[in-house]
């Protein structure tokens, strides 16, 4: 498959920053629709223009700072692997603490920590699902080759 | 009836903020030297069985027992309602319960991952430092090497094969894993396997070896405990 071919890291990094912003316009767009639907005065066509100038105004907004969180993400956990040349579950945990911090920078260092600090959770529940995940599915197939026998490159 | 029952509350608290007095029992004895006008009005709100102003004693009883009556009357609306609030409770209670415990078990899965010396993560992680300080690799790959796992989608390289069986009533575990020298752009994968060790209970090394995939294939053993 050529995607897997090719060196995923610097691409990666474009792929989960787009991810991002087209689930936060989505989900965005959803929410600020319902929203501006109701906060409108009564009738159709006024509930129609409120929802989607909700939607108009806020949705970009909300799907750009979820790109800055997932391209900030990406680029720190790119950089790890590079720095430390293995792929690690630890690499994501500091990757989402990191960016935490980096997000909260306005705001002084206690709010930094703290923000690292739920970042970090945040992505350790993820990469925990993401193992449950994984091994839930492997643990379906059955057994592929028979494993009494050590491997034949091994000499005796 | 509520409307009624608020404006004898109001009442009933106006007397009593009047007379500057407690509890029920006290106030009773009190509203027999109430103004009759205060008396009248509230007899007429509440709707008490004397009729007229016939002496203070009767109408301060059944002013007394209206009170009492909406302060029972209250009680029994606010029972239901309390049924309905300890209902609710419950619901947010069991919720709170249930989140409570996927994130304790995802929590539980992240820390054994990662920090228990029998998980994948750290074999990998051992066999991957026993690499990169074989000369015999930094031969073929050069200095710096780096070890990814399988390719999940998006790209992301962090699952590590791995099976476990057990082989003579121990447990044993076989991982494979590729690495790559970013120098000279060679791959190869690595079989790990290692035993289980009853003693110290730790996984021990029994063979590490790497195929690399030149033509003609190499393979070179790291290690050989067999």
């Amino acid at each position: 498959m050529e995607e897997y071919a090719r060196e995923p890291c610097p691409w990666r990094i474009v792929d989960d920053c787009g991810g991002a912003f087209t689930m936060g316009a989505i989900g965005g767009g959803i929410f600020q629709a319902i929203k501006g639907f109701r906060n409108s005065p009564v009738g159709v066509n006024h509930r129609l223009r409120g929802s989607l100038t909700a939607v108009k105004t806020r949705a970009p907004q909300l799907g750009g700072s979820f790109a800055v969180w997932g391209g900030l993400f990406s680029m720190i956990d790119c950089s790890m692997v590079r720095m430390r040349g293995k792929e690690d579950p630890w690499n994501s945990i500091t990757s989402g603490a990191l960016t935490g911090a980096i997000l909260a920078a306005r705001n002084g260092p206690v709010a930094m920590v703290g923000s690292a600090a739920m970042g970090g959770i945040l992505l350790a529940l993820i990469e925990g699902a993401g193992i449950l995940l994984t091994r839930f599915a492997s643990t379906q197939f059955p057994n592929g080759p028979q494993l009494s026998e050590d491997p034949s490159q091994l000499q005796p | 009836l509520p409307a009624s029952l608020g404006r004898g509350w109001l009442l009933a608290t106006r007397g009593w903020a009047l007379l500057g007095s407690g509890t029920g029992s006290c106030s009773c004895l009190r509203w027999r030297h109430q103004p009759p006008l205060l008396l009248r009005a509230a007899r007429r709100s509440i709707g008490t069985r004397a009729g007229g102003l016939k002496a203070a004693k009767p109408g301060g009883d059944s002013k007394d027992v209206s009170v009492q009556r909406a302060l029972n009357e209250e009680t029994l609306v606010s029972a239901a309602q309390k049924v309905k609030e300890a209902g609710r409770d419950f619901t947010y209670f069991i919720v709170v319960l249930v989140g409570i415990g996927v994130t304790g078990g995802l929590f539980y899965v992240i820390f054994k991952e990662l920090f228990s010396s029998s998980s994948p993560n750290k074999i990998y992680g051992d066999a991957l430092e026993k690499c990169r300080s074989h000369p015999e690799i930094i031969g073929v790959f050069g200095d710096s090497i780096k070890g990814y796992g399988e390719a999940t989608r998006r790209g992301r390289r962090q699952h590590v094969s791995h099976i476990e069986y057990v082989k003579d009533g121990l447990k044993h575990m076989r991982l494979k894993f590729y690495i790559e020298g970013t120098e000279s752009g060679k791959q190869g994968t690595v079989h790990v396997e290692v035993k289980e060790n009853l003693e110290t209970g730790r996984f021990e090394v029994r063979y590490i070896f790497v195929d690399v995939e030149t033509y003609p294939r190499r393979t070179i053993v790291i290690e050989d405990n067999r």
